[in-house]
């Protein structure tokens, strides 16, 4: 069981940027040997609270307190003195440089007080690998090893310097829950060690899994700090967000109509040349959701690709409503239309370097009122995009914004307004919520529920299993580029898990 | 889980090219000979040897393309052709011009005076670029030294002092640039360029304002000595060569052995080296375990002005003796060649440079052929590196962070 006493104590924390109050007064402490979650929708405050513990940014008010002891911390290497060590959501791994060389950095062993010792260097890391049954190479370079490596390199980096606070910002949101659950294998490992673990997270059942306690932000300010003992996903969800979240997606029962997208025996190549998509067909219906379920790589990005026109089709037809779009651009299909939510939205999605109302605009441009005559009105844009902001509840950036500027549920709000605005027959979805927090999941899925209602065809494709299953009226199993079963969206998670690895091929085929 | 085996490091033996790489490279190597047996000493008048020899590189190349080693493969494919149509030129040519030409101790001399100046600003860009920094004001920087050096040598009359000044000259220039591309985040070729420009101002202004229309005085300017290694003579058999190659090179020549060592060493066997090159490559890794990056980039960026002056220090008061406006005439530009063809190492770099100064040394020799044609071989460099960047023999990978101004959080 921890004890009580706080190694760490912030208190009153306040820091302000332009324009916004990123941490209002927050009060967070840390007990040796817990894991103390903190919780929050993106924005939040949760890595500016972190980043300013580590010393990346300095506080407008309030202080912190190690051990009992007021600290001032101006630089990282300030906080790293104190025992605190941090993984950050985006590695700080240099990827050219071997797995010792990152650990050590800035902390070399030496020979003769000049040279590295990477003799030493590697052994010292090895043996800390090995301590923490981590099976890492220290001379392995950072881009050969798997990610979920690379986040062990990140906490050999902090055990290195003897770390007694671990921080960790979403850790879970690179790894699968193979990965995860190892990871919280580690975590536990050194809990026992003696060290105290921050765990920021937004993923309400893995916080509720691995903390002793819970301390909620939302906006900047301290909603609570409660034990683990008596939280429920529904409570931390309604702390998070600060209303009632509908965890469970409510929808009428299907009533499909015509088939609207239809695919043939479909066969696409991948990038490489090799078969990524075989023989696929299906076809997805006026007003119902299918929902392709299936594990990362097994030809979904290329199935996408080729039913948005994006990609060549090798050989088989895709048909959008009655007419034979095999074989046409992207363009084309768009204006048959099929709108396209993208797996990427920050590379595919959305332009950053664009305003709002010109990413908006990216398929309208050629028409009224954006452009009349082939010129294009500015002012138009401007206006429409005001509209459709409002429409689509986008907060935090007006027409003139940035796509950049935004958070990930607002930018993925713009890529909704842009396809759904457009009226489309098909809306394919790839990883619609990848990313986002539960207020914005909430917020897509109730889209998407609303769009079928419109009587659109929607094809759902998803590497998240409960979303798959709340949403779809269907659900299709890929695996290895083929369809390999279809489930009534009654079906459990087991059963589709067997699918997803191929257990039922046979049975299907 | 099982503990990792324990890291093997490679020994030399194991770097040596195996299996169609090993081909390729004798391929390359076959190409070379083709060429090199047409020459003196060995001077063979059939064009049937150079044919031969290269048609077995080329085959050798397409042996090795066709088991995917494709860059290797190219360039053995290349270098062959190349081995043939010199190697036969040079079996054209009359043997007594020939070996008027080719005389190798005196053009390995020539290429080691040329390569000095390039070696110095090389290592010098490295130091810069390895941290992140785009130093394309090289050349300035090397004028300034130039310009520097000659006069305080000779106001001072004294060539330590000359060297000193130079070094000072390129360190404040090489501030300037740091100064806008690190703290005011300016574009680094914009910035680099204009130090370009700032230097040919500033030093022909000096010069014109000091030395008027006569130019430098061609003599009493001290200059930096020579080193005499007249003992190598009395090596048996090849003593008469070394002596010629390495008997009577400029002070500033064994300097420049001297810090390709010391950077080499600095730069991949020293922490320093390592912190260099994390800023580098991921400043905000570097950051987040304690290293300054602006710190780290300022230095960097004097160090490389301060070698880049030394280079050009070489130039007036070591090779020359004089000055004239824009004297650097692109060497600095050619540095930064040979620090991408040399893949931003200091081996590879120096190198590079080797080949550089080689070429010029060639050329300078060559009007006995053709006046043209020796105008043409000097821009051999650029082509070389407009290969290597493209990529065709084993493709340069710049610094991750390179160009990249970094903003604090």
């Amino acid at each position: 069981m921890p004890d009580e006493t706080p190694v760490l104590e912030m208190r009153g924390i306040t820091k302000r940027f332009p324009g916004i109050v990123a941490n209002d007064a927050i009060d967070f402490d840390l007990r040796k040997g817990e894991v103390h979650a903190l919780l929050g929708e993106n924005g939040a405050g949760k890595s500016t609270l972190m980043n300013i513990l580590y010393g990346l940014y300095t506080p407008d008010e309030g202080e912190i307190l190690i051990r009992g002891e007021r600290v001032v911390m101006h630089s990282p290497r300030d906080a790293i003195a104190q025992g605190i060590g941090m993984v950050h959501q985006h590695f700080m791994l240099i990827p050219v440089m071997t797995v010792a060389e990152n650990v050590v950095l800035a902390d070399e062993p030496r020979t003769g007080g000049v040279l590295l010792d990477y003799a030493e260097a590697e052994k010292r890391v090895g043996e800390l690998a090995q301590r923490f049954k981590f099976a890492i190479d220290p001379h392995a370079t950072i881009q050969s090893i798997s990610v979920a490596q690379q986040q062990r390199v990140e906490i050999l980096k902090a055990l290195y310097r003897e770390a007694d606070i671990l921080i960790l910002d979403e850790p879970t949101a690179v790894l699968t829950p193979q990965e995860a659950t190892e990871l919280f294998d580690i975590l536990r490992a050194l809990i026992a060690e003696g060290l105290s673990v921050i765990f920021i997270s937004h993923k309400l059942d893995e916080v509720l899994q691995i903390s002793d306690r819970i301390t909620t932000l939302r906006r900047g300010k301290h909603v609570e700090t409660i034990p683990r003992a008596g939280a429920t996903e529904e409570s931390l969800a309604t702390a998070m967000v600060g209303r009632e979240v509908l965890l469970e997606v409510e929808k009428k029962p299907v009533e499909p109509g015509e088939a609207l997208l239809r695919a043939e025996h479909l066969s696409v190549l991948d990038d490489r040349g090799l078969p990524a998509v075989r023989d696929v067909s299906f076809e997805v219906c006026a007003g119902e959701i299918v929902g392709i379920a299936g594990v990362d790589g097994n030809g979904q990005t290329e199935l996408i690709d080729a039913l948005t026109g994006l990609s060549r089709i090798e050989s088989g037809r895709v048909f959008v409503g009655e007419d034979d779009c095999t074989g046409k651009t992207a363009r084309e299909y768009l204006d048959e239309g099929v709108g396209h939510i993208p797996e990427d939205r920050q590379r595919r999605g959305l332009v950053l370097d664009f305003t709002l109302a010109e990413n908006l605009a990216l398929y309208a441009y050629r028409q009224p009122p954006v452009s009349r005559f082939g010129w294009l009105s500015p002012g138009r844009m401007v206006d429409r995009a005001r509209g459709l902001l409002e429409k689509y509840d986008v907060r935090g950036g007006s027409p003139q914004t940035r796509a950049s500027a935004l958070s990930g549920g607002n930018q993925q709000k713009v890529v909704l307004a842009r396809e759904v605005e457009r009226d489309p027959k098909v809306l394919v979805a790839a990883q619609p919520t990848r990313g986002l927090d539960v207020g914005a999941i909430e917020f897509v899925h109730r889209r998407l529920v609303e769009e079928r209602g419109e009587g659109r065809a929607i094809l759902l494709v998803s590497f998240e299993l409960e979303e798959i299953l709340s949403l779809s009226d269907r659900i299709l199993v890929i695996y290895e580029g083929r369809i390999v079963g279809e489930f009534p969206p009654t079906v459990t998670r087991e059963e589709l898990g067997v699918a997803m690895l191929g257990g039922t091929r046979e049975a299907a085929a | 889980m099982t503990a990792p085996a324990a890291a093997v490091r490679p020994t030399l033996l194991d770097r040596l090219p195996r299996g169609a790489r090993a081909v390729a490279w004798a391929g390359i190597l076959l190409g070379l000979l083709a060429f090199f047996v047409a020459l003196p000493p060995i001077t063979v008048r059939s064009p049937v040897v150079p044919f031969l020899l290269g048609l077995l590189g080329i085959a050798a190349g397409i042996w090795a393309l066709t088991r995917g080693v494709r860059r290797l493969g190219w360039s053995a494919i290349v270098l062959s052709i190349l081995g043939i149509g010199l190697g036969y030129l040079a079996t054209l040519s009359g043997e007594a011009k020939l070996s008027g030409v080719v005389v190798w101790s005196a053009l390995l001399a020539a290429m080691l005076r040329f390569a000095t100046p390039l070696t110095f600003a090389a290592i010098g860009g490295m130091f810069s670029e390895r941290s992140g920094v785009v130093n394309i004001g090289l050349e300035g920087m090397m004028l300034m030294g130039a310009f520097f050096a000659i006069l305080a040598a000779d106001k001072l009359n004294s060539w330590p002092l000359g060297i000193l000044a130079a070094i000072v000259a390129g360190g404040l220039t090489a501030l300037i640039h740091a100064f806008v591309s690190i703290q005011l985040r300016a574009d680094q070729i914009v910035s680099g360029t204009a130090i370009n420009f700032l230097a040919l101002g500033v030093t022909g202004y000096f010069f014109i304002d000091t030395y008027g229309d006569q130019g430098t005085p061609g003599s009493g300017i001290p200059r930096i000595p020579e080193v005499d290694l007249g003992f190598l003579g009395s090596v048996p058999r090849a003593g008469e060569f070394l002596e010629a190659v390495f008997g009577h090179l400029n002070l500033m020549i064994w300097l420049s052995f001297l810090t390709l060592i010391v950077a080499y060493v600095v730069m991949f066997k020293s922490p320093i080296g390592l912190r260099i090159r994390s800023v580098g490559e991921h400043p905000r890794a570097a950051d987040t375990v304690g290293i300054s990056v602006y710190l780290v980039r300022y230095l960097c960026v004097m160090v490389s002005g301060m070698l880049a002056a030394l280079g050009g220090a070489y130039l007036s008061i070591g090779f020359l003796g004089s000055f004239n406006e824009n004297m650097t005439a692109g060497r600095g530009f050619i540095a930064l060649a040979a620090l991408i063809f040399g893949n931003w190492r200091p081996l590879g770099a120096f190198g590079a440079a080797l080949l550089f100064g080689f070429s010029s040394a060639l050329a300078q020799r060559l009007p006995e052929y053709s006046t043209s044609g020796a105008v043409l071989f000097q821009a051999l460099p650029y082509v070389l590196t407009l290969i290597a960047v493209a990529g065709v023999i084993g493709r340069s990978i710049p610094p991750a962070a390179i160009g990249r101004p970094y903003v604090k959080q």
